[in-house]
């Protein structure tokens, strides 16, 4: 069980280190819509992360905290591309 | 727990992974926004798929865990597509401008024919 367990953790830690990877698109990303992307997909990764940690540490009260992530990072992107194509509305 | 489920979750967790790195390299890499919404709808999500899967295989179909990855998985397959288009219209219409090694604008081209 232990065996699992170890795994969930190696699987959560790899990819909050993918998302720290795109950290640099979302420092330099020349236009708004690159720092986005970036945003977007370092959230997704988080998501997967605390998945895996939930899983990992066998705590189920956290894996609501994953689809949250998941479901408005994608709705603030939506939000900030209406922004971007017509000031809102 | 048996060591074929491990060894399926480790397969799936690391396929996922293998994903995720190269989006997020392309991400880095690529030389426009266009480009760079590409990598991350089409890469990010077979990124996180089965590492989604592996959780299921390895908490079994009907825990806790695997209900919320499945609804996680669902979530990404219907609204990142729909951001990835939104992102993109909204940065066309924004005048972000186009990669210089960029071949064609289909955008432009169908609206010159509109005219």
């Amino acid at each position: 069980m232990t065996n699992i367990d170890e795994l969930y953790f190696a699987v959560a830690i790899a990819e909050t280190c993918v998302a720290l990877l795109v950290l640099p698109r979302l420092a330099i990303g020349p236009s708004v819509s690159d720092r986005i992307v970036a945003l977007n997909t370092a959230s997704t990764q988080a998501a997967l992360a605390v998945l895996f940690y939930a899983a990992g540490a066998d705590r189920a009260i956290y894996l609501d905290v994953a689809v949250w992530l998941v479901s408005f990072s994608y709705l603030g992107a939506i939000v900030w591309a209406r922004f971007l194509e017509r000031r809102l509305i | 727990m048996s060591t074929v489920i491990v060894v399926v979750v480790a397969v799936l967790a690391v396929a996922g992974l293998a994903f995720s790195v190269s989006g997020a390299l392309g991400i880095l890499r690529m030389p426009d926004v266009y480009c760079r919404i590409q990598c991350s709808s089409k890469t990010i999500t077979m990124g996180a798929l089965p590492p989604l899967v592996a959780l299921v295989v390895g908490e079994g179909f009907g825990s806790a865990y695997a209900a919320r990855a499945l609804i996680v998985a669902v979530l990404l397959l219907t609204v990142n597509p729909a951001a990835s288009h939104a992102l993109a219209r909204a940065a066309y219409r924004a005048g972000v401008p186009m990669w210089d090694g960029a071949v064609r604008d289909e955008v432009a081209e169908q609206e010159a024919d509109d005219d």
